[in-house]
């Protein structure tokens, strides 16, 4: 496995794992996921955890890859994500979609918010997923 | 996944060239080695100046290095 899709992994595993603990939470019953201030600090401290971690791995993955694996990305890896970002696209857009036809029935802002992020955090999933899954299978583009 | 509509020689021409590695044609090419190497496996459809690329370093036509496979439209 090349550094690139050991990146890809992170790219994956991390907002999964970060983002999983917060909306668990939140369907837990954390009052993140009915007031203001609780749901900035639980998803600021996350958001900030994650990017940390993915900084952090991804300098890591960097440092032990071969320095030919190091190269900058051709014309098969920006197809690869130009990919990943167009169906992510997509799910961003229903995402949002429906996150304007729920904005009428809410009072609150925060279930608002919290739905967005959902679907920020789903679009750049599949993202990731896309990518990982081209790496892995082939990609034809 | 589906399979690519055309074949290529380019293990053989590495092979050919003096047991050329996949990094060395990728570093000629301008891609890299996973490229090189996605390509020689049918996974990747490579662009049209990266297949020139390919052919000129071998000093072969297009049509030696990359075979359209009969019956695929």
């Amino acid at each position: 496995m090349n550094f690139r899709e050991k990146t890809a992994w992170l790219n994956a595993i991390a907002p999964l794992a970060a983002y999983t603990l917060y909306f668990g939470l939140i369907l837990a019953g954390h009052p993140a996921g009915r007031e203001v201030f609780p749901m900035l600090w639980l998803f600021g401290s996350i958001a900030i955890a994650h990017a940390i971690t993915a900084m952090i791995g991804t300098a890591i993955l960097w440092a032990r890859a071969p320095k030919s694996e190091r190269a900058r990305a051709d014309e098969r890896d920006r197809a690869i994500h130009r990919r990943g970002a167009t169906i992510a696209y997509y799910v961003l857009l229903v995402g949002t979609t429906i996150v304007a036809v729920y904005m009428p029935f809410v009072t609150s802002g925060v279930p608002l918010a919290n739905a967005g992020l959902f679907a920020i955090v789903a679009s750049g999933l599949v993202n990731s997923v896309v990518v990982l899954m081209s790496y892995r299978r082939g990609w034809h583009g | 996944m589906a399979s690519l509509p055309f074949t290529n020689d380019i293990r053989t021409l590495r092979f050919l060239a003096g047991e050329m590695t996949q990094g060395e044609l990728g570093d000629r090419v301008g891609v890299t080695r996973q490229t090189i190497a996605a390509i020689e496996q049918g996974k990747y459809s490579p662009s049209l100046e990266v297949a020139f690329r390919i052919a000129r370093t071998f000093d072969k036509p297009l049509e030696a290095v990359f075979q359209w496979t009969d019956g695929m439209s």
